[in-house]
């Protein structure tokens, strides 16, 4: 990298980072570009010398944020862990993340809010979904998850409870609960896709998970 | 390298570029690109030949590296010819030793990459965030894994061995193993998983000695029973330290890592 395209990058993380706290604090449609440029300490032709609108910078706070998820995950499911274990693990770090990181949160608002309006909920919910699906074809392979069942399918159904569950977490608690709902969720899914040889281990591994969470916030 | 290049031709456009050691040094004399070849044509020369040479050089180490890794993966030390190392690919002699003055030199480049290979994958468990216990599972068949398909991975571990006792290279990186998995075996402790009152040094140091001694005893040319060796290793050991209330889960855990393992060795280029 040379010196002029690091500056350069420094100057858009300044940008992102500034329009990451405004859309916090005052909402994505009360921000205007004026207020972030303010924020971020710049000209606006330094910001539309990146971004040429404030949806451009939407869409780029929704691919950055949905990245990390996805490279955590997908480094989760290449861990030794058999792949059933890795999605559990992987959801829940995923949440976890989702609401911890600022970032990533903010990707998440805006992907809802533009859900409807632009072909950006299709191209991230799509390369959940065949990510997904790579992993319940592994976990069939393994033995884990029920080899009658539709690995695409399942996964498709996978990713759209816990999605709903993350929903309804925001909606009625703030996202408080979001890892409670997610584990219950998890509670249910398992018997519907896992083997019955798989599922006791299972359960009692995804009750270590809860339980390891439980201790790690009870002890912060 | 296409930077030299231009600032070569910069040098014909604008300035003379007196080279040393293949290192580039901006002299502030103005001259046009005709003056500039005719006063210093071998300044030229150099630099395009020096520009080659540093290319060639550059571009030889990592695979240097890599071939010494292949042999040293399957012979003695001793018995490792650099001939065959410089053959596999197609540098002379010369050419190693401006890089490798040794075959020692070219062992401890091995182990370094290795090295780095090892914190890498490891970086990766880490980052998943399991269990204490479970983390401590994951990154014995991890090594298990690597040092079965990688030669680089194997590669350092026999160098480890066999030339580390001399600079004390092996005390060294077996002590930092020893404290990375010690801090682990602590956590573990506290969430459990290892029965309380166990040393989480003396845990770490077993785990340790547990996997160089199956590399001894067991065979790395064998992937499958390699790694049901491991396997009994750790169903013989984790009741020596693991919490007799969460045995069942831990044995079935290994059970599990163990089959993955195994799945990842019987799929070709793995």
């Amino acid at each position: 990298m040379t010196v002029r395209q690091a500056r350069s990058e420094v100057t858009r993380r300044k940008i992102i980072d500034a329009a990451v706290g405004l859309f916090n604090d005052v909402g994505y449609s009360n921000a205007g570009l004026g207020d972030i440029v303010e924020h971020a300490g710049l000209t606006k032709g330094a910001l539309y010398h990146h971004f040429s609108s404030k949806e451009a910078l939407a869409a780029a706070i929704i691919d950055e944020g949905s990245d990390i998820l996805l490279k955590t995950f997908q480094s989760i499911s290449r861990s030794p862990a058999p792949a059933l274990e890795s999605m559990i693990h992987g959801v829940l770090v995923v949440v976890e993340m989702a609401n911890t990181d600022k970032l990533v949160r903010m990707g998440a608002v805006l992907l809802r809010i533009f859900a409807k309006f632009s072909d950006l909920s299709t191209t991230n919910y799509g390369v959940w979904l065949a990510e997904m699906a790579t992993q319940v074809r592994r976990a069939q392979s393994e033995g884990d998850l029920r080899a009658e069942i539709d690995a695409q399918k399942a996964a498709d159904f996978i990713v759209s409870a816990l999605l709903g569950a993350e929903l309804i977490s925001n909606a009625l608690s703030g996202g408080a609960d979001v890892l409670e709902r997610v584990t219950e969720t998890w509670e249910l899914l398992l018997p519907a896709v896992a083997s019955e040889q798989s599922l006791p281990y299972l359960r009692e591994y995804l009750g270590r998970e809860s339980m390891r969470r439980h201790g790690r916030s009870a002890s912060t | 390298m296409p930077g030299l290049q231009q600032s070569v031709a910069k040098c014909l456009a604008e300035w003379v570029v007196p080279f040393s050691n293949g290192r580039i040094l901006l002299s502030p004399v103005c001259c046009g690109p005709e003056a500039c070849r005719h006063s210093f044509p071998d300044c030229w020369i150099e630099a395009v030949v020096t520009d080659q040479t540093d290319r060639r050089a550059d571009s030889a180490r990592a695979p240097l590296v890599r071939a010494a890794a292949q042999q040293f993966a399957h012979k003695p030390y001793s018995l490792v010819n650099l001939d065959d190392v410089v053959a596999a690919v197609d540098v002379t002699r010369g050419g190693m030793y401006f890089h490798f003055p040794s075959k020692q030199a070219l062992a401890i480049a091995v182990i370094d990459e290795a090295d780095k290979l090892g914190r890498e994958a490891a970086a990766g468990v880490l980052a998943s965030k399991l269990s204490g216990l479970e983390t401590l599972i994951d990154l014995s068949y991890l090594v298990a894994v690597l040092d079965l398909s990688d030669d680089m991975a194997r590669a350092g571990l026999y160098l480890l061995e066999s030339i580390g006792r001399a600079d004390g290279i092996e005390e060294r990186s077996l002590r930092e193993l020893v404290n990375a998995l010690s801090q682990i075996a602590r956590r573990a402790v506290d969430e459990g998983d290892i029965a309380a009152g166990r040393d989480p040094d003396d845990v770490a140091r077993l785990l340790v000695s547990m996997y160089i001694g199956v590399r001894h005893t067991s065979d790395l040319d064998a992937p499958r029973q390699f790694l049901l060796d491991i396997e009994k290793a750790w169903k013989l050991l984790l009741p020596g330290f693991a919490n007799p209330e969460r045995m069942g889960y831990l044995q079935q855990f290994v059970h599990r890592r163990t089959a993955v393992a195994l799945g990842k060795m019987t799929l070709p280029n793995c």
